[in-house]
């Protein structure tokens, strides 16, 4: 009945977020509908579409899977926390120019799954890409621009993180 | 195709038509969507809203003897229950759309009355103050069931055994029968040389849209307004379907869909959740938002394709074939939905050949299945599996080579337009070059000239073909009143001019993947010779759009191209009248620019768009014989129908002991007419292809023959493709412009669907020939093959006894 609420504090996109939540609702619903990042979206709520993937403290996690209240002290990133401003971020504009999105349902999931990809030691190859992204579901494209915006993208970022000291 | 004529360098001019139509820009859509500021219908909450749960009934088919709400009324937080007697009292059945020629309605409530039809027919609905509510209450909700005899099968159903689904109107549960003929089939079989008959079974699939559908209503009684954000292709369509079911008048009703998550025939039109949360709705006065969840879109939401189709081709000794006749049956499920069974098998069921023998009989079969809608192709995918397929063991039979039998029988550019026996019009096209390029394109000669050995992995390797042709758009509004369709052929659009120079386009085809917000904004800038980032485009409220058709049947592109360019040219006309004023010059001297207008032979002599429309705005400084204002709307209605066409080609490896294999290669070739945008045009092949693919190889909703229940109704036992799934695709395509359409465009938003499932079942059967199998059955899975593996070897060396056949390899004729 959702009585039963918890109190929660969190940093969704770098901004703080308090809130008290029923304990049986889950983090996409609690992001979407409480905290107003719609960008979220929702495909099953069973664990098998993606599209609903965030960043929880650095890791790509299915947001229907989770509890709101397991977001207790996390950082979570959602895909309005990618462009700066009115700026598309370097992986939106790939998906931009490979027409890596259709009806844009499964977009959010997909830039924040291979946003999580970003901080490998070296770009994954083709195949690999396909198997890493096999966890989101998308009907409209058949996946090709969706691939090859993030073969585009992680060729930059994988190298150019693997120029950089890694940090421990 | 030149952007400019050359000429002195300070008298560049323009020609109209071709700065934007054909390039590949930039989607308007995608901004917004990247950033997670798309509106789908859930993203939406509004003050004191409350969310509606749907009952649904378990069984196939049952009488509900009671309802017994009183446990769930007196929940805290619900506040609203309706049951079958409150629908049939507040409103009237839900109107097909399309419906089945000479087929009787079938009174369809948003609710079930007396009897449910198939599992996950809606019974009962509850609003409360939040979904967890309304579903806990429905479980509180007793309902007296008496389970009723099913039929499930598309063929059992038509048996006199067969329980009678809707004794009240049928005798049997047959709907309807359609017939196409041409000259004289039978006549011709009964003296062929060879006859080939084959039956074909094509699998129950879903569309499986990323978002589900969703319906957010509110009602103000005083203002008697009715608003309804819905996830649908169709917001006019369904504003006309909610005011003949809810007794409200057109006027009275506002559809919108913002942005709408895949649809693919699946959202074409109301659905009893519609009616349900706009009832709620009124009687409550607050808002209520349904939002369809994954269990419930695979037993509420309309499925695809299921067909049997037998099919009989009759030819000479030659190869040249010279009648065809297919008999098919298709599923309707327990009721006819907006869009019902596919209809369009019987349109292209003699596919790229000159056949002018023919006949094609639709039978429209009820079960105790979900209702089938509209997807994605609507009958040309299956249609072309079973043709294909029986063309290739025609090949096999008179051992003719599969692309020669098919070049020998195709129809050349020379004999369209064409007649097919359903009286629709090929209008153009070169098929046989499309069969060249796919074949060369996967070295269909080369495969042919190397011995058939297996690999060092046991596996063999087979090449298969399969070409099409398809409608696209409809042929006119009279074709469709003749069917009885609720709808027309047109679309429409109004363009308007802002101060800042800027233009407004609004329309009521709404934005769900296919990119049309860019397609238009593309010709009308191109019309008008403005820049393209100064049309901005408004879709899918019905308030905020001139009347229109909607988004389906690939027809969108084909007749809005025609209404864009139409609203364009009054809409220059008239920016003219006012720049010649101030020019002082005659307007047919001169030109838009970007933000100018220029005098052709001076572009010194010019004036800016944004003081032209300033001007138009406030009704100041035009010429007094003009009204204030610039607008322009434009109705178009295309003459016919485009038919597109093309082949595809693939390379697939079987391992002739367990019947695995892996699709290697997969070429399409297609013509779509003139392409506006190249990006959005392989974005939508690619897509269909894989939605097609994913029909050929693994999708398929199953039911029980004893219980009648989906077995395969989750997401972990339905197969939609994963990236890591998908085969290497590779695409080509010839650009043969349509006569018979503005810009020479043909739809392209659903021909992915139609040729891989024979494309790869002829390489399955190529592969394994020396073993003769056969496949006549869709979905093609390693354990599909298998059996056709096992049933080949069982009926082949029984004939190897008797020695009356050889499996002849190819002699293939070509060079
Ligand atoms: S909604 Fe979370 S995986 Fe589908
Ligand atoms: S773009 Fe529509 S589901 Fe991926």
């Amino acid at each position: 009945m959702g009585t039963n609420e918890i109190e929660i504090t969190l940093q969704v996109n770098g901004e703080e977020v308090n809130a008290d939540v029923p304990v049986r609702m889950h983090a996409a619903d609690f992001l979407r509908h409480r905290v107003g990042v719609t960008g979220t979206h929702v495909g099953c709520e069973q664990g098998v579409c993606g599209n609903c993937t965030i960043i929880v403290d650095g890791r790509a996690v299915k947001s229907c899977l989770m509890l709101a209240a397991q977001l207790e002290g996390t950082q979570v990133q959602t895909v309005e926390g990618l462009a700066a401003g009115d700026q598309l971020n370097e992986l939106q504009e790939a998906f931009k120019r490979n027409h890596a999105l259709q009806c844009g349902y499964c977009t959010p999931g997909f830039l924040m799954l291979i946003t999580s990809l970003a901080d490998r030691p070296s770009p994954p190859s083709r195949d690999e890409i396909r198997e890493e992204i096999s966890g989101v579901l998308c009907r409209c494209t058949g996946y090709e621009g969706i691939i090859r915006a993030a073969e585009e993208y992680l060729l930059k970022t994988c190298v150019a993180k693997n120029g950089m000291e890694q940090l421990p | 195709m030149n952007e400019y004529v050359s000429g002195n360098a300070s008298q560049r001019q323009r020609k109209s038509g071709s700065e934007f139509i054909g390039r590949s820009l930039p989607r308007k859509e995608d901004d917004r969507l990247l950033r997670g500021d798309g509106r789908f219908v859930d993203d939406i909450d509004l003050a004191h809203q409350l969310e509606m749960a749907v009952g649904r009934c378990p069984f196939p088919h049952a009488r509900i003897r009671a309802i017994d709400v009183s446990r769930a009324s007196e929940m805290i937080g619900v506040r609203h229950i309706l049951v079958g007697s409150d629908v049939k009292k507040l409103s009237e059945p839900i109107q097909v759309l399309r419906p089945v020629p000479g087929a009787p309605p079938l009174p369809y409530y948003a609710l079930a009355q007396d009897v449910a039809v198939h599992e996950g027919q809606a019974v009962v609905s509850v609003v409360a103050t939040s979904r967890a509510i309304a579903e806990d209450a429905i479980e509180q909700i007793e309902i007296d069931y008496e389970p009723l005899p099913h039929v499930v099968d598309t063929l059992e159903t038509l048996s006199d055994a067969a329980p009678l689904l809707h004794p009240d109107v049928l005798e049997s549960n047959l709907l309807a029968s359609n017939i196409d003929s041409n000259g004289k089939p039978d006549a011709i079989m009964a003296e062929a040389d060879v006859v080939l008959t084959g039956r074909f079974r094509i699998n129950r699939v879903t569309a499986f849209p990323m978002e589900g559908r969703a319906v957010l209503a509110s009602w103000r009684p005083g203002a008697r307004e009715l608003a309804v954000q819905s996830s649908t292709q169709v917001p006019h369509l369904v504003r006309k379907q909610l005011a003949e079911s809810l007794r409200l008048d057109e006027g009275e009703i506002r559809v919108v869909a913002s942005d709408v998550g895949g649809a693919f025939g699946l959202k074409l039109g109301a659905y009893p959740e519609d009616i349900l949360a706009c009832l709620h709705a009124m009687a409550l006065r607050h808002p209520v938002k349904w939002v369809e969840d994954r269990m419930e879109h695979f037993r509420a939401s309309t499925h695809g394709r299921e067909a049997v189709h037998d099919f009989a081709v009759a030819a000479e000794r030659t190869g040249r074939i010279t009648a065809l006749t297919n008999n098919y049956t298709t599923d309707l499920g327990g009721w006819n939905s907006s869009f019902g069974s596919a209809q369009l098998s019987s349109v292209v069921f003699t596919g790229p050949y000159k056949v002018a023998d023919a006949r094609v009989k639709r039978s429209v079969a009820i079960t105790n299945k979900t209702p089938i809608g509209a997807y994605r192709g609507y009958g040309q995918p299956e249609v072309n599996f079973a043709l294909e397929v029986l063309v290739d063991r025609l090949a096999r039979q008179l051992a003719i080579d599969p692309y020669d039998l098919r070049a020998m029988n195709m129809l050349k550019p020379t004999d369209l337009p064409w007649r097919v026996p359903s009286g629709a019009i090929y209008d153009s096209g070169d098929y046989l070059q499309s069969l060249k390029i796919a074949a060369d394109a996967v070295d269909y000669t080369g495969h042919r000239a190397r011995p058939r050995t297996a690999r060092a992995d046991g596996r063999l390797v087979g090449v298969g073909l399969s070409s099409f042709v398809e409608r696209t758009g409809y042929a006119s509004a009279r074709f469709l009143a003749n069917r009885g369709s609720q709808f027309g052929a047109h679309e429409s659009v109004t363009l308007r001019a802002n101060r800042s120079g800027s233009i407004d386009l609004y329309t009521g085809v709404s934005t769900f993947g296919q990119g049309s917000e860019t397609a238009f904004a593309q010709i009308c800038a191109d019309v008008l010779g403005v820049d393209y980032e100064k049309i901005h485009v408004h879709a899918g409220d019905t308030a905020a759009s001139p009347l229109n058709t909607g988004a389906f049947a690939s027809r969108t592109l084909i007749a809005a191209a025609g209404a864009i360019n139409k609203a364009a040219l009054l809409f220059r006309e008239r920016t003219f009248k006012i720049a010649a004023a101030i020019l002082e010059a005659s307007p047919a001297d001169l030109d838009i620019q970007g933000d100018v207008v220029v005098l052709r032979s001076n572009h010194a002599r010019a004036v800016s768009t944004k003081e032209i429309f300033r001007r138009a705005i406030l009704g100041q400084g035009i010429p007094a014989s003009d009204a204030p204002g610039l607008e322009a709307t434009a109705f178009f209605e295309p003459t016919d129908a485009a038919f597109s066409f093309g082949t595809a080609a693939s390379v697939v490896a079987v391992d002739p002991e367990t019947g695995e294999f892996a699709v290697e290669r997969f070429v399409m070739v297609h013509d779509c007419g003139k392409s506006v945008n190249p990006m959005l045009v392989e974005g939508q092949v690619r897509g269909a292809l894989v939605q097609g693919l994913g029909a050929a190889l693994g999708e398929e909703l199953r039911y029980d023959r004893e219980t009648g229940q989906l077995l395969s109704g989750s997401m972990l036992d339905y197969f939609v493709p994963t990236a890591a799934d998908i085969p290497p695709i590779e695409l080509l395509h010839t650009e043969v412009l349509s006569p018979v359409t503005t810009f020479g465009v043909r739809g392209v938003g659903e021909v992915g669907t139609i040729p891989p499932a024979a494309a790869i079942a002829n390489a399955i059967c190529d592969a394994l020939a020396e073993f003769g199998v056969e496949i006549s059955e869709l979905p093609l899975t390693p354990e599909a093959v298998w059996r056709a593996l096992r049933a080949a070897k069982t009926s082949s060396s029984l004939e190897n006894q008797s020695e009356k056949r050889k499996t002849k390899p190819y002699e293939h004729a070509a060079e």
